[in-house]
């Protein structure tokens, strides 16, 4: 039921008329709910706050711009390698730094975070440096972000519902219990890790193709608060929250766009605003269906 | 890049100058860490803040407003009285956030995460007032702010006057901050709330108004850091950006310690000095960076932290 609904939002969005300028928006808003999903599943359902997930964007952008640009290979298997080099990153780094705890996770990501950016910025020779990485061709159509936004949205939707999505929220709620009842919560966590490196580095990847043209500083430790901010603003522990939260932020950044001036003033603000008024987010941590009148079975109330 | 000593020494104590900058920054960050656990990202901005009220004293004001609204001060008594107008404003800023961002949160959830990304928000928010309202350009304190000095201590080593003050008042508002902490019934009571909160506000201290107490001590010192920081680096939006490096000071000497804060940061002014006299000065960042994960690999609790007692 839920996967014919997410493929009847995808055919809509891939084939509804549109201006030029709506179909911008709709790849951006695909762009960004890949990357949000990515790090809800982290963030929300297993606990472990992240402030540097824009390298793994990062990562997978550079790995499609040098494979399609500089070795001319077709974009699909590139962008498919970006998600697979932000994973191979994400193991390397998750290995030694899933053992920290809460807070210093966080603060380790700013500082993995921040160390993948300034290599790219210092790699000239791969990267071309700071000035940035022109000339990719536009691989990211409408129609593609939207497929892939489909088809990563039923995945995890489907993994959150499933065992390893259970063992993901168990060791969120009670690290201990979990795995006293015999969960193996480390490799749980890395599961969690390296499924949203992958997203995010396809996210990434995507965004490459759309723009053109990528930067070391669009992934800067901004965008990973960003992404993370999203996901806490559209309820921890709620997917569809999280698609929410992202869908907002994205129309409400493009709608300011004319005063760009003001727009990082307003999203400040707005960062601010959440926290004080609804920090528990839009959805909570319940799912959109939750909130539909008479449901019948199925489905556990937190 | 050759080895001699010459260099050597003039990197240790240009490391030690920006370390004490650091540590002034560091300090007021792990104070707020120790009383609230969360990672106060605003703490830049209280930084800007300063840089800016300092500048706007010494000139008038009139990059804001186009003109002068005040008489600029350096007839006044120049340096010292925007110095400590930059200290109150920071100080009333740092108060402000706690009370209209911090506070309402604090009051209805325990979760620190919604603090540390509220105060993203704010950085974000005073960041960019002063992008619209100042505008985005590097500007530097008035010439003669500072004495243009330097001391020659031969071999080729000279000790700018300005990186010997910074290094005198960061062990001046240090000692001072030890002072208050030490000798006083506010700080006996910092302490305290640094242990145990709850347990502190259950034994009688003002809970709501030592918090105000502590952002308004760390506004000041983040304000120091500001005004040393824009003299050696130009002052511009955003420059509390480079409070990056004094939360990874804090970290590496343990969060919420503050002799830790001021051991890290000094490591940190070191580390970034001497890998620019001889690496390379593109790599400091990177080696501040890596400093910070290999700490956390081994020894996430940093140099002087409480031991984290998950252990899994």
């Amino acid at each position: 039921m839920k996967n014919a609904v997410f493929a009847l939002i995808g055919l809509a969005l891939a084939f509804a008329p549109m201006s030029g300028y709506q179909e911008g928006i709709v790849v951006l808003l695909c762009i960004n709910c890949i990357a949000a999903m990515g790090v809800s599943l982290l963030t929300g359902f297993t606990g472990i706050f992240t402030l540097g997930h824009a390298a793994y964007m990062a990562l997978g952008a550079y790995t499609a711009a040098i494979m399609t640009v500089r070795h001319g290979i077709n974009w699909l298997p590139a962008v498919m390698s970006g998600g697979v080099v932000a994973v191979a990153v994400a193991w390397l780094i998750g290995v030694p730094t899933l053992r920290l705890t809460g807070d210093y996770y966080a603060i380790a990501s700013i500082g993995l975070g921040e160390a993948i950016r300034l290599v790219l910025e210092n790699w000239r020779s791969l990267t071309k440096g700071a000035r940035g990485f022109p000339g990719i061709e536009s691989y990211t159509t409408r129609f593609v972000a939207v497929a892939f936004f489909t088809a990563m949205g039923i995945v995890m939707f489907n993994l959150i519902n499933s065992r390893l999505g259970r063992e993901l929220k168990a060791s969120r709620d009670d690290r201990v219990a979990a795995s006293l009842m015999g969960f193996d919560t480390p490799s749980s966590r890395m599961k969690a890790l390296l499924i949203s490196a992958f997203y995010c580095g396809v996210s990434g990847a995507l965004l490459g193709g759309y723009m053109n043209f990528i930067q070391p500083s669009m992934f800067d430790m901004m965008k990973s608060t960003e992404l993370t901010a999203v996901v806490v603003f559209g309820g921890l522990g709620s997917m569809s929250g999280a698609l929410l939260g992202s869908a907002l932020v994205t129309s409400v950044m493009e709608y300011f766009r004319d005063i760009s001036q003001y727009r990082m003033l307003i999203y400040g603000a707005l960062l601010v605003l959440i926290m004080v008024l609804r920090p528990e987010g839009l959805l909570g941590s319940r799912e959109v269906w939750d909130f539909l009148p008479n449901r019948r079975g199925g489905g556990i109330k937190p | 890049m050759d080895f001699n000593f010459s260099t050597l020494f003039q990197q240790v104590i240009n490391g030690l100058s920006l370390g004490s900058v650091y540590a002034l920054i560091a300090v007021g960050y792990s104070l707020v860490y120790s009383i609230l656990s969360f990672s106060n990202f605003a703490h830049g901005g209280f930084l800007v803040v300063g840089g800016y009220i300092c500048y706007g004293l010494l000139t008038g004001f009139d990059v804001a407003f186009g003109r002068e609204v005040l008489l600029s001060v350096p007839s006044m008594g120049g340096i010292w009285l925007a110095g400590l107008g930059a200290m109150a404003g920071a100080g009333a800023v740092a108060v402000l956030t706690e009370r209209l961002a911090y506070k309402p949160i604090r009051e209805h959830t325990s979760m620190t995460l919604y603090l540390l990304i509220a105060s993203m928000g704010v950085s974000i928010v005073i960041e960019n007032i002063f992008v619209i309202l100042v505008g985005g350009r590097f500007r530097a304190l008035p010439q003669g702010t500072f004495p243009a000095a330097t001391f020659d201590l031969g071999g080729g080593v000279t000790v700018n006057a300005s990186d010997l003050l910074s290094l005198g008042f960061a062990v001046f508002f240090l000692g001072g901050l030890q002072f208050f902490l030490m000798r006083t019934r506010w700080g006996l009571a910092i302490r305290a709330a640094a242990c145990d909160l709850r347990t502190a506000g259950l034994m009688g201290v003002n809970v709501s108004r030592l918090i105000g107490i502590v952002f308004f001590v760390a506004g000041i010192l983040a304000a120091v850091g500001g005004v040393f920081l824009s003299a050696r680096y130009t002052l511009y939006p955003q420059l509390g950006g480079i409070t990056t490096k004094a939360f990874v000071a804090a970290v590496i000497g343990g969060l919420g310690s503050l002799p830790g804060a001021v051991v890290g940061s000094l490591l940190l002014g070191l580390a970034e000095m001497l890998t620019a006299g001889f690496v390379s000065s593109q790599m400091r960042d990177l080696v501040v960076f890596s400093m910070l994960v290999i700490m956390l690999l081994i020894k996430p609790a940093g140099f002087f932290g409480k031991q984290i007692s998950d252990k899994i």
